[in-house]
Order: structure tokens, then C-alpha cells, then sequence
């Protein structure tokens, strides 16, 4: 099968590889129809995040049709399947309670061993996201491997097209879970950092449950104004002072809660995130970490943070003393995407949603390569790249 | 009973009877107040001339499916790095597997020396001319995490250490494949498989 490969930092490659076949009894084999690049694929593209090894296959946002089954999957051949990309056995003590990104059993004991030296545990499996969390191969290909596909794939109906669910994999979830985690009262002020598909996804979320306000923060135009179509109060941070303008937009309370859509790659020449860029450039530090500092400072006294961002190190500069003197609450983690599929593939049924406004290319997957340089380096008209193999 | 004979029987009823911090020689005079158990002490993590290390997981099984699988799971025994295999066809025998005999510099003969039904099993290695390991799994109940299963092994680092793994590689070694093994029992009883990233069964 071809499948777009890690060859190094800022280097895709579409290479043939072998096909997948079962491994496991509860395993299937699912035929992808489509499947996109995610800001979690830049920190891999940009060398970010350690254990990714040569000819890895990346991806982990996709769909597609079952082609073949183990002997406990309880899917059938042919079936139209999205897979979240936590990887879960569904059985354990943290999958009872739905925390699937945290899932004890996922990782294969001979990749565990790195996150648990560094994070103090091992942490879940993932499709395509490093040996970090288990060495999976990836969505970006023709097959995937998908191991207990009795409880992992969200099963979709016919009639949908693919742009309407794909993003059931990944970011609609993400977004959905970091309003959540910002306990939203109605009426309340939220203020979001990033407007690409996890930002842009938060501020619609923000909105379904129940926020009266939504301050949509980014330096890209492009992408501000996808926040605005949203309804929400878009603030360019290379124009504005983002302190003294939320500052202002609140009557000076400041937001009830923000949300950091951005994680390890900010953008931007404050001074702490000129000092990050060269840690990481040099390897001695691995987050950029200003716009959670920046949220944390914002955020008014007795708010929540809610951080769907990726880090993956160990910040410094970290405002502990604003986080405990204001009384804040911080929440984050990988998204439990299973947990909230069956309710957002309702609601896209219904027509209350439709995430496909979000897609701005699409490519063929021999087009990956290209598809990872301008979604990294023309973010203001390449807001999402979904490819068919 | 001299010494050598003391920490043979003496470390093989240590395993075998106390719960929790038993490794660690209680000095009532000045209390060490410390809950965590002696494998995880910063120092010596010795009893005797034995280097001792352990793992402990929690398991959502009754005791019975975990003693049973351990026992009797060939998917289990094939990926096994350290774990000793207690083999239904000789009931007071273990099988060392073969990284432990790989890493003993003497032959291994493990006998099974306590049984508490659901509860324990230790064993010790028998002979003066082969390598001596003892140790025991422990089990209890942890609530809502399930069965915590607790195995400690100690052994005598000459008959395991050796010119190229020295004796805290010996000891590392051992700790983390317990601690694997473990994982591989716990996936494979509560997910009835083990996970792997391989994407054909005959890849590497
Ligand atoms: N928690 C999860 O499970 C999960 C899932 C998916 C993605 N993520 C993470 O969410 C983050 C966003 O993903 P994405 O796909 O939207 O990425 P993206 O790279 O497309 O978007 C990031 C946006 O942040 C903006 N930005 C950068 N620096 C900024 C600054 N200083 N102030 C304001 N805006 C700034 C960029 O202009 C861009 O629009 C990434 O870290 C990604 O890894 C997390
Ligand atoms: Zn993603
Ligand atoms: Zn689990």
C-alpha cells in the first residue's frame, strides 16, 4: 500500500509499505476514503516531539470502510467506520470511566518506556503519533491496522460524505471537550487562543453550550475571520496588546474562562517566546509555552483553563503563582474522542452541525508532502488539508 | 542455622509471610515512618547479599483468573522476559523463562515453597551449585483499581550479574521486565490480547 512516511523534520514521503494484516483477535483492517493533517502533525513534521523513527506512518485522523475482520471485532466487512485516534481497550479501570486517553493497556510494554520516565507513566496508544504512545502506524495510507475494533470505531451511516464526519476522528471531539473543560456557565465570556481547526472547533463548542461571548485570538486574518463567521470577537495579536485588550472587552473582570487551542508551536517575538524558540531550536526545552502564559494571566480570578494544546516538555517560565493566587482550574489532556462521537455524530445528523466548513484543500494522498508544507507555511488559505488515497 | 542457610530459609519465609514493607528490618527505636515498600527504598535495595526487586500492578479479575492465567496461558509464557511460570504438569515446580536462565550464570531449579490459595506464591531456587533466586506473588484486593498483584524476586547477584551487565543492569534489568510481564498478564486478562504495534503478524 502507499502511505505518507516520517523521513526526517519537514520531510513526507509517500512510500510504498507493506499492506496491514491482522494481528490480533480483535482487530480489523479499515480501507481508508479520507483522512487529514492535523496541528498535532506539525509537531511531528516540525521535530517537536522525540520517537519518531524513518519510514514511521503518520496520520491520525481518519475514516473509512472495514475489509477486514479479526475473530472478536464485531465489525463487518464493508462497514463505514470513523477512528478516533486514541487508541483504547475499553476494559481497563480508566476506560470504565471513559478516560480513553489514558487508557493502561493500550501502549505496548516495549514503547512505554520513555513517557513513563518522562510524564511518570506510560501513557495511551495513538495511530501515527510517535513511539511515544505505542508506535502505531498511521491514517495517512491506504490501510490501517485498528486494534480492538470492537469498541474504537464510531460506526457511520451511508449516507453522509465523509467531509461532514471524518472530523468525528479527531478535532470536533477536541474541540468539544475543551469547552467542556472549561465549564461553561451560559452567558459566559470565553477567550480563545488559536483559530485553526481545534480553535475554530472550541469557539463552536463554546457556543453550544451555552457561551454568551467568545474572543477569538490569532495573528492570521484568514483564519480570524472563519472565528468571526462563528460569531465570535476575533483579536489579532500583532495589532493588539492581548492582556490590556481582554482587559478591556470585559469591563475588566477578564474572561470567565479561556482556552489555549495552540500548545507547543506559538508564534509570535515576545520575549519568552524568543527565549523558547531558541531552547527548542538548541534542544534544551521543548514547549513554547507563551500563550499559556498569557491565557493564565488573562484568565480572571477564580476562572477555568482549558488546554487542548499539545506540550510535551517541561515549561518554564510557568505562572504557578497566578494559577494558585487567583484560584484558578486548569484542565486538559488528549481527548477521550470516543466518549463524545456518538453525541456529535447525532448532531451532525440532525444538521446542527456540519464540520466540513473547515476543509480548504483537498489533495490526493500522493499530494502529502505538499499538503504538510503549506498547512505549516500558508496558514492563512490552508486552514485544513484532507487527502484521499 | 548458619548465616548462609539463615538467608536461604530466613529470605524464602520473609517473601513467603509479610505483607507490605517486609523486606525492611524494623528498628522500633528509631522509627523510620515510612509506609512505601523496602523494594522501593533510595538505597539498599538489599536483603542480605540479595539485590531485591519487584513491580506491582492492578488487575480488574478475580484472583482465580489471574493465578489462572499466569499458570496456564501459553500466549502469556511466550512473551514472558523474567516472570518464573508456575507449569501445571510438575504443580511445585516453576519455569524460569528463557531470559532469566539466559541471565543466571549457573543452572536454575525454582520450587515453589508457599501456596495461600488466591492469595500467594513464593518460591526459591533450590541446589548449592545453581544460581539462587527467591521470590513470591502476592495479591490483594484494591478496590475499584481491582487485584493488585505484586511480585518481588531476590537474587544473589553473583549468579546473575557478570562481566558485561553489571550488578545494577543486573538489577534494572530484572525490575523492568517484572514490570512488563506484569503489563502483558494484566492486557492480556482484561483486553484478552497483548498489545502490539506490529502490523502483520509475521513483522518484527
Ligand atoms: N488535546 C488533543 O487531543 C488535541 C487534538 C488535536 C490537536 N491538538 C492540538 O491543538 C493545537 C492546535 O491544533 P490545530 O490543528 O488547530 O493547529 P494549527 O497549527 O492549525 O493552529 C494553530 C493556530 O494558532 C495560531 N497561533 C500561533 N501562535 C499564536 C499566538 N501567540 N497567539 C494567538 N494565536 C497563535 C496560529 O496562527 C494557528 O492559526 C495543537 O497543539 C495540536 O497539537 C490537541
Ligand atoms: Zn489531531
Ligand atoms: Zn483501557
Amino acid at each position: 500500500m502507499r502511505a505518507a512516511t516520517f523521513q526526517g523534520k519537514g520531510h513526507i514521503e509517500v512510500r510504498q509499505m507493506p499492506d496491514p494484516k491482522i494481528v490480533n483477535p480483535r482487530d480489523a483492517i479499515v480501507e481508508v476514503t479520507s483522512t487529514a493533517i492535523c496541528g498535532s502533525d506539525l509537531h511531528l513534521y516540525d521535530g517537536v516531539i522525540p520517537g519518531v523513527e524513518k519510514d514511521d506512518i503518520l496520520g491520525h485522523e481518519f475514516m473509512g470502510r472495514v475489509v477486514d475482520v479479526g475473530r472478536e471485532s464485531t465489525l463487518t466487512i464493508g462497514q463505514r467506520v470513523v477512528v478516533p485516534f486514541t487508541i483504547f481497550c475499553g476494559q481497563c479501570f480508566q476506560c470504565a470511566d471513559q478516560r480513553y486517553s489514558a487508557c493502561d493497556n493500550s501502549c505496548p510494554v516495549e514503547n512505554q518506556q520513555v513517557a513513563e520516565k518522562a510524564f511518570g507513566y506510560p501513557l495511551a496508544g495513538m495511530f501515527g503519533y510517535s513511539h511515544l504512545t505505542g508506535g502505531y502506524a498511521g491514517g495517512q495510507a491506504e490501510l490501517v491496522r485498528v486494534p480492538y475494533s470492537d469498541v474504537i470505531p464510531q460506526i457511520v451511516p451511508d449516507d453522509i460524505p465523509d467531509d461532514r464526519l471524518l472530523f468525528l476522528s479527531d478535532i470536533l471531539p477536541t474541540g468539544w471537550m475543551a469547552a467542556l473543560n472549561a465549564e461553561i456557565e451560559p452567558g459566559d465570556t470565553i477567550a480563545v487562543w488559536g483559530c485553526g481547526p481545534v480553535g475554530l472547533f472550541s469557539i463552536l463548542s463554546a457556543f453550544h453550550q451555552g457561551a454568551g461571548r467568545v474572543i477569538a485570538i490569532d495573528g492570521v486574518p484568514g483564519r480570524l475571520a472563519m472565528a468571526e463567521g462563528l460569531g465570535a470577537e476575533p483579536v489579532n495579536f500583532h495589532e493588539t496588546d492581548i492582556l490590556d485588550g481582554l482587559m478591556q472587552m470585559t469591563g475588566g473582570v477578564g474572561p470567565d474562562a479561556v482556552i489555549d487551542a495552540i500548545g507547543m508551536e506559538s508564534h509570535g517575538f515576545s520575549i519568552d517566546n524568543i527565549a523558547d524558540r531558541i531552547k527548542q531550536t538548541v534542544g534544551m526545552g521543548q514547549d513554547r509555552a507563551h500563550v499559556l502564559r498569557q491565557a493564565i494571566l488573562a484568565c480572571r480570578k477564580g476562572g477555568r483553563v482549558s488546554v487542548p494544546g499539545v506540550y510535551g516538555g517541561k515549561a518554564d517560565l510557568f505562572p504557578l503563582g497566578a494559577l494558585m493566587q487567583k484560584g484558578l482550574q486548569l484542565r486538559t489532556g488528549q481527548t477521550h474522542v470516543r466518549r463524545y462521537t456518538e453525541e456529535l455524530l447525532d448532531m451532525i445528523e440532525r444538521d446542527v452541525i456540519d464540520p466540513s466548513f473547515l476543509i480548504s484543500h483537498r489533495l490526493p494522498l500522493d499530494d502529502a508532502a505538499r499538503g504538510y508544507r503549506n498547512f505549516r507555511d500558508h496558514q492563512d488559505d490552508w486552514i485544513k488539508v484532507v487527502m484521499q488515497p | 542455622m548458619n548465616l548462609a542457610n539463615w538467608a536461604r530459609y530466613g529470605l524464602a519465609a520473609t517473601l513467603a509471610t509479610a505483607a507490605g514493607g517486609v523486606l525492611m528490618i524494623r528498628r522500633p527505636t528509631h522509627a523510620n515512618h515510612d509506609a512505601a515498600p523496602a523494594r522501593s527504598a533510595r538505597h539498599a535495595r538489599r536483603f542480605g547479599d540479595y539485590r531485591v526487586t519487584g513491580a506491582t500492578v492492578s488487575i480488574r479479575a478475580t484472583p482465580e483468573q489471574i493465578l489462572d492465567c499466569w499458570q496456564s496461558d501459553p500466549q502469556l509464557w511466550r512473551d514472558l522476559e523474567y516472570l518464573p511460570i508456575p507449569e501445571g504438569n510438575q504443580p511445585d515446580l516453576l519455569l524460569p523463562s528463557a531470559e532469566l536462565r539466559a541471565m543466571a550464570s549457573r543452572p536454575l531449579l525454582i520450587r515453589i515453597v508457599t501456596r495461600r490459595e488466591g492469595e500467594l506464591i513464593a518460591w526459591a531456587s533450590e541446589g548449592d551449585d545453581h544460581a539462587d533466586m527467591h521470590g513470591r506473588m502476592r495479591l490483594h484486593d484494591n478496590g475499584a483499581k481491582g487485584i493488585a498483584v505484586e511480585v518481588i524476586m531476590a537474587v544473589r547477584p553473583r549468579d546473575f550479574a557478570s562481566t558485561l551487565k553489571t550488578e545494577a543492569m543486573m538489577a534494572e534489568a530484572l525490575k523492568l521486565g517484572i514490570l512488563r510481564d506484569l503489563r502483558r498478564m494484566k492486557m492480556l486478562i482484561e483486553t484478552g490480547e497483548i498489545a502490539t504495534a506490529r502490523m502483520r503478524p509475521d513483522a518484527a
